[in-house]
């Protein structure tokens, strides 16, 4: 049998270690074995990964600039499961979709350093969200229009649009009714 | 024989198939979708009763779907014997997370394997899709299909600035992890991995070994996927993941072929010195018994290694798997039983291909 390290020398020593109460058995030669055993050391002495993601995202990045004290922050609470926004650092990890709601001021700070910069979705959305997403664009497009037709008179058009966009607004309120 | 053992069971995985598009290299594509209901706590946080009532809605759901093509089994973690999860997670259709769920949590099975989805692992649902070789399009295409069938029936956890609502923010917005698994001897080979590895964050990649998140690269096989899931589309997200694969296949590729023109020799002999190993070896570990069949399959698509199916190769990968070795063997072991039934095992499959193709020799003669 050859050494599972060098894969050239054969293997003389036998290493069995018991992680997650499973026994592991291992073949490496004298070499490799010395090598790979200083490595198991240094190893040992990693931060946690919870703490390194704890420190990661509390990185008071915006301290410079946000008159909002930190304690502020540490206070916020969501109302649904209770999950502090302290222990959201913590843990890294969401208890609830209400906690997005609850910590959504504070959320764009830790998306951009998970999401390459990135702070808004994009993409795919459930059709019945879609449906209403697209009406609401509507509507704010129609009001642009009528606000450029006040601007320039053409109040005729502008009545139009106003009617336009509150019967896509009725639309939209009866269509949360039913959804 | 029942569906449920035949998942338990059957070596011949679809997603292994290797007559596909850059087949050679790219050995599968899968795309994960994250998915939670509204008005439920995460798994990490939720009660006995809201876990076994999501359960009941959402496997309901996925086993009454007539409109959709597939039909499904569902699969009870918390009652499933250790080996069984262990063979489940061995063939991508679990995760090592779920098989470790002791409340519950299921799987719920398409009859080909090619989509599988887990209800509370670490989000309510994990709708998961395998095709064989490189084909993100379809893959993608058939958890979209699945996707859209079931938010018809289970109110989903959206937010119009974050998008899909996933238990952990790293997969929160589009919730879709997209992945290539491929097969990249020669850039091992020739030092090229690292580098490649250290410019995918820039392109909000990751290079993980063969079972996700934790695991190292056994036998040359490397799993590419989407870093960000937010403020790109999934189009994006698949495009780009498409463009690179396609670089690394074209690089892997001239490698190869730079490895057979500048030494041809050392090439033949380190493919036929691993298909030796696997032929007359008495106790292999998992990680050899990889790294020879990694340099066998290589040696196959390299043209040195002949009369070894691809479909034979696969079967050995699978087998060699601690889970899938004790199913096989019936029985559990112990490691170091283990690697020599390993061997065992490996040598007798082996040696079938043997005989049949000595069998036909004489039969043409």
């Amino acid at each position: 049998m050859i050494c599972e390290n060098c894969k050239q020398r054969p293997a003389t020593i036998t290493l069995t270690q018991v992680k997650n109460g499973q026994q592991i058995t291992k073949h490496y030669c004298e070499i490799c074995s010395q090598q790979l055993h200083q490595h198991d050391h240094s190893q040992n002495e990693h931060v946690p990964l919870q703490q390194l993601f704890a420190d990661w995202f509390g990185i008071p990045t915006w301290s410079a600039n946000a008159p909002k004290s930190q304690q502020q922050e540490e206070h916020l609470i969501c109302p649904n499961c209770g999950m502090t926004y302290k222990q959201f650092l913590h843990d890294g990890k969401f208890n609830c979709p209400t906690c997005y709601d609850a910590f959504r001021d504070e959320l764009p700070q830790v998306m951009k350093r998970l999401h390459n910069g990135a702070t808004r979705h994009v993409g795919k959305m459930p059709g019945a969200v879609n449906a209403t997403y697209k009406l609401k664009q509507e509507i704010e497009g129609l009001r642009n229009d009528m606000k450029k037709a006040v601007e320039e008179e053409r109040f005729e058009d502008a009545a139009t649009l106003r009617d336009q966009a509150r019967k896509l607004e009725k639309e939209l309120h009866g269509g949360d009714l039913n959804g | 024989m029942d569906k449920k053992d035949t998942f338990f069971n059957a070596t011949d995985v679809r997603w292994m198939a290797g007559d596909v598009e850059h087949g050679d290299i790219v050995m599968s594509t899968r795309i994960r979708l994250a998915r939670n209901l509204k008005d439920y706590r995460f798994p990490r946080a939720f009660s006995e009763d809201e876990a076994f009532k999501l359960d009941q809605t959402i496997s309901n759901v996925l086993l009454d779907a007539e409109t959709l093509d597939q039909h499904f089994t569902h699969i009870d973690i918390a009652t499933t014997p250790i080996l069984q999860k262990k063979v489940l997670v061995e063939k991508h259709l679990i995760s090592p997370q779920l098989a470790h769920k002791d409340r519950s949590a299921s799987v719920v099975i398409s009859d080909d394997e090619s989509v599988s989805v887990m209800i509370n692992e670490e989000d309510h649902l994990r709708i998961q899709c395998i095709e064989p070789g490189l084909d993100l399009e379809k893959a993608y295409f058939n958890a979209d299909t699945l996707d859209r069938y079931l938010e018809e029936y289970v109110p989903y956890a959206f937010d119009e600035e974050f998008g899909y609502l996933t238990s952990c923010p790293t997969n929160t917005g589009t919730g879709m992890r997209a992945s290539v698994m491929m097969h990249l001897p020669a850039l091992t080979m020739t030092d090229q991995m690292e580098q490649i590895i250290s410019m995918m964050p820039r392109l909000g990649m990751v290079v993980r070994g063969i079972y996700g998140e934790g695991t190292e690269a056994v036998g040359n096989y490397y799993q590419i996927s989407n870093q960000v899931t937010l403020g790109k589309s999934e189009e994006e997200i698949l495009t780009d993941l498409q463009s690179l694969a396609e670089q690394i296949v074209q690089r892997e590729t001239e490698s190869r072929k730079a490895l057979l023109d500048h030494a041809e020799t050392i090439m033949n002999d380190r493919v036929n010195r691993s298909l030796g190993t696997l032929h007359y070896a008495r106790i292999l570990t998992s990680d050899e018994a990889a790294n020879c069949l990694s340099n066998v399959r290589l040696g196959i698509d390299l043209g040195l290694i002949e009369n070894i199916p691809t479909k034979v190769l696969n079967k050995c990968m699978l087998v060699i798997q601690p889970g899938f070795l004790q199913q096989y063997v019936g029985t559990t072991l112990k490691p170091n039983e283990r690697d020599v039934y390993r061997a065992t095992l490996l040598r007798e499959i082996l040696n079938n291909v043997r005989q049949r193709e000595k069998g036909d020799d004489s039969y043409d003669v």
